[in-house]
């Protein structure tokens, strides 16, 4: 029996007891091999690779002991939906067993370092938002792909995100709002260089709720990191990112947010996992924008001044939506829009899992998992689907080429007037 | 955030007092720890396993009931029973539906070999309770592990047959990664064909519960047709594909009428004042977020999800506090020998009620006036030696939302 859950870089984890509440660590034990984590595991479901969170998460951990050599060769295949922590009635924080298995497996190791660039994507956005138009064109091209693919292993069938320019930053700049309360917005990288309009929906939604929103300062939120095992990184990411943010709820402003990974990030993990001091505090105060819309419905306060959209959308609720444990807002709300319906989808996961899905090793593992999700779609036939997720969009465009949008901008074409871009 | 009706647990009994929320309009919350047994069990309807098939189901009850009355079915009554199953049966439409035969129970095969008696079976498993000495050909896959087809086959006198199929040849598969195999039609044709190359005169054939997730019915009728003969699953070890059916349905079917399905959060504390719940509180670290009602349904389950906890001397009810109706002391809580013929006092313990489902004292008054209790966690049954199981889930899940609602708030002491 181990007895220490290896901690990578001396950080301190705490796991969940019975009770999913903060426990000591030794949670591994309070398994009882009951395999429902089996039936919602979609890594397990498409591929003998992966031996399942039961036998990779609390299973293992019974033979990890921090001195002793990594028998994890498959851990990286765990791709962090936590749907096997939501669904374990015995509380065992199956995801993050498997995350710290990891992290010690890539030291060990050695990590590659196409996973150092997937996780410092955002080093680079700037650049390629400056010079879209050449930066695009380049990610389009075949023998740029085919190069990624040989000299990284970047997939090459993964279609890449293009910049756009000017950047959402850019853009706020020249557009400041005004409103009776303050509000701050934690964009994300994806939003400020790849998909401006969801920051622009974000900002006229809250306007239009008479909001006047400011961009505190803000970085990469450090999942890409977290993922690929880089405690460090991501730590330094939100030791930088949570001094502006506690500055900005201390003045009496909450924050939102409109990724639901980036939120989840910072909400969840930067506490405990990555002991970030002030993050607790700042979690208080920052919210997904469809519950802080819904809190604002509660209270009567939310503008449903809505015009008619006639569409046929469906919904698909990200993995890191429902690890936020606040529902499905965006579908609560959305479905106040005259005319609109919206079919929630009925699958689990998108495939993607973030920088999991361009990893040529794992391409085909995600595209299964997309299949089922690709299906479920399918026999909705909407016109346009919505997600809270950049990457689940990424995914859901990549295998079925439908227009995918986050539903914010949903919500604003039926505030105003000006149209989805 | 305020809500018409919370509901604490999220196995049958609690998704079916969401149901019965929903159809009368209200604003449901529902939390859960986890899937809650569905994932675990065959997912067979047992309402009253224990009596034998000779009589209609209802005839069987009625006496039950006047025999019983401290049991959770005689608090529910005949009626509002039978409007529970059907309430139940009318979310599966066919061709996935729920099916009764000649009435009463019926036998059908498990995954040890057995029979068992049961008294609603979907629509895949219902070719098996033809099953007789020499008219079936079980079948297993070579690399699925937690079915044996020889030796099923054996203890039900019929043959058996394991499949080595190049997609799972050498390796081990899972429940759901076969499951899905087979809902992929290049698979099952392949299947298929092995399967009639083996057949001789039997007339069905009998399949591990995984003809899929999402179209079992479709997967059942390609395969008869390649086969030529009936085909039929049985269930088998978790994870319960049938059982992930039935969650997937009612999680579809609650959230596209709006209700809020908090799935993987338990609640951490209960907000009590006086003789009422006043909210919830649902940790999850290091947010704590609140929900209010006035009307909480408790449906936590027994000892595997938490919803009863022991320690040495005693069993608890850890979210409200409730007093445990249980053996007066601890060596009163099992029989000396674990397959005794009379059932473990232990399983009889739970939280006692009134009629209306609520907690009651031994002065037989209310513990707390809002809070109705559903399911498993309730006391005087014997869930495994009666059969009833899913028969109590669905029963008092139902009624216990239909008592709440008629609850009105009038104020600190009142209640209807």
């Amino acid at each position: 029996m181990p007895s220490a859950l290896y901690r990578p870089h001396g950080f301190a984890v705490n796991g969940y007891s019975m009770n999913k509440e903060p426990w000591s660590n030794k949670n591994a034990d309070v398994c009882i091999r009951c395999a429902t984590c089996m039936a919602i595991c979609p890594v397990s479901r498409v591929t003998p690779l992966f031996p399942g969170p039961k036998q990779a998460g609390p299973g293992a951990e019974r033979f990890r002991r921090p001195d002793d050599p990594p028998v994890d060769q498959w851990i990286d295949l765990c791709i962090g939906c936590h749907l096997c922590d939501m669904v374990c009635s015995s509380g065992v924080n199956i995801s993050e067993l498997n995350l710290i298995a990891k992290t010690k497996y890539l030291d060990e190791k050695g990590r590659p370092f196409r996973d150092w660039i997937l996780s410092q994507i955002h080093l680079f956005s700037w650049f390629g938002s400056l010079f879209s138009h050449v930066a695009n064109r380049l990610l389009r091209s075949p023998i740029i792909k085919w190069m990624l693919d040989s000299l990284f292993s970047i997939d090459r069938r993964r279609e890449l995100p293009l910049y756009q320019s000017p950047t959402f930053r850019q853009w706020f700049r020249g557009n400041p709002t005004k409103g009776n309360r303050k509000i701050a917005y934690f964009y994300g990288c994806y939003t400020n260089t790849n998909e401006v309009d969801v920051g622009k929906a974000t900002v006229q939604v809250l306007e239009a709720n008479d909001f006047e929103v400011f961009l505190p300062p803000q970085r990469c939120c450090g999942i890409p990191m977290l993922s690929n095992g880089d405690f460090e990184g991501a730590r330094r990411l939100g030791l930088w990112n949570i001094p502006p943010l506690l500055h900005t709820i201390r003045s009496g402003s909450d924050i939102v947010f409109s990724s639901t990974s980036c939120g989840h990030m910072i909400k969840h993990e930067y506490s405990h996992l990555l002991s970030i001091p002030g993050a607790e505090e700042v979690a208080k105060h920052l919210f997904d924008i469809f519950d802080f819309l819904r809190n604002l419905k509660e209270n009567d306060g939310l503008n449903t001044k809505f015009k008619a959209l006639s569409l046929k959308t469906a919904y698909f609720a990200p993995c890191h939506l429902r690890s936020l444990g606040i529902g499905l807002p965006a579908f609560e709300i959305l479905r106040l829009i005259p005319g609109l319906q919206v079919d929630p989808i009925d699958a689990d996961c998108c495939g993607l899992g973030g920088t999991f899905g361009f990893k040529k090793e794992k391409y085909e593992i995600s595209q299964e998992i997309g299949k089922d999700l690709a299906e479920a779609i399918d026999g909705l036939k909407p016109e346009i689907v919505l997600s809270d997720c950049e990457g689940c969009r990424m995914q859901i465009r990549h295998l079925t080429g439908l227009k995918v949008l986050h539903p914010i901008q949903i919500l604003r074409d039926a505030l105003i007037f000006s149209k989805t871009e | 955030m305020h809500y018409d009706i919370i509901i604490i647990g999220m196995g049958l009994s609690g998704l079916m007092a969401a149901k019965t929320a929903v159809e009368m309009g209200k604003k449901v919350l529902i939390v859960g720890k986890g899937v809650g047994s569905l994932s675990l069990f065959s997912n067979t309807i047992d309402v009253l396993g224990s009596i034998s098939n000779k009589m209609t189901l209802i005839d069987i009850l009625s006496q039950w009931i006047k025999d019983h009355p401290k049991h959770p079915y005689a608090k529910v009554g005949l009626r509002e029973m039978d409007q529970a199953l059907s309430s139940f049966t009318s979310l599966f439409p066919p061709p996935y539906s729920f099916q009764t035969i000649g009435d009463g129970n019926w036998l059908i095969p498990t995954g040890v070999g057995t029979l068992r008696p049961t008294y609603l079976i979907p629509s895949t498993m219902v070719p098996g309770s033809s099953l007789k000495e020499g008219n079936g050909l079980i079948i297993g896959f070579k690399g699925f592990k937690d079915f044996y087809a020889s030796w099923v086959a054996q203890q039900l006198k019929c043959r058996g047959f394991t499949l080595s199929l190049r997609d799972v040849f050498r390796q081990e598969i899972t429940a759901t990664a076969l499951s899905r195999l087979i809902e992929k039609k290049g698979f099952r044709e392949r299947m298929g064909r092995e399967i009639r190359k083996h057949l001789k005169a039997e007339t069905c054939v009998g399949l591990p519960a995984l003809l899929g997730m999402n179209d079992p019915c479709s997967a059942k009728k390609d395969l008869e047709e390649l086969i030529g003969a009936q085909v039929f699953e049985i269930p088998v070890l978790p994870p319960s594909i049938p059982g992930m059916r039935m969650f997937n349905r009612f999680k579809i079917w609650l959230i596209q009428r709006g209700v809020t399905f908090l799935l993987g959060y338990s609640v951490s504390k209960a907000i009590l004042e006086k003789r009422r719940c006043e909210g919830i509180e649902v940790l999850h670290p290091p947010i704590s977020t609140s929900y209010s009602s006035d009307r909480y349904i408790l449906a936590t389950g027994r000892f595997i999800g938490g919803g009863l906890k022991a320690n040495e001397e005693k069993i608890f009810e850890p979210i409200f506090n409730l007093p445990v109706f249980q053996p007066k002391s601890r060596e009163e809580w099992f029989q000396k020998s674990f397959l005794s013929d009379s059932p473990h006092p232990i399983h009889q313990a739970g939280i006692l009620t009134d009629p209306s489902f609520r907690a009651v004292d031994e002065k037989g008054e209310w513990i707390l006036e809002n809070v109705w209790i559903a399911g498993s966690i309730l006391s005087h049954h014997h869930w495994v030696d009666e059969k009833s199981r899913e028969g109590i889930e669905i029963t008092t899940g139902y009624m216990a939302a239909k008592q709440a609602l008629k609850y009105e708030a009038r104020g600190a002491g009142h209640a209807v």
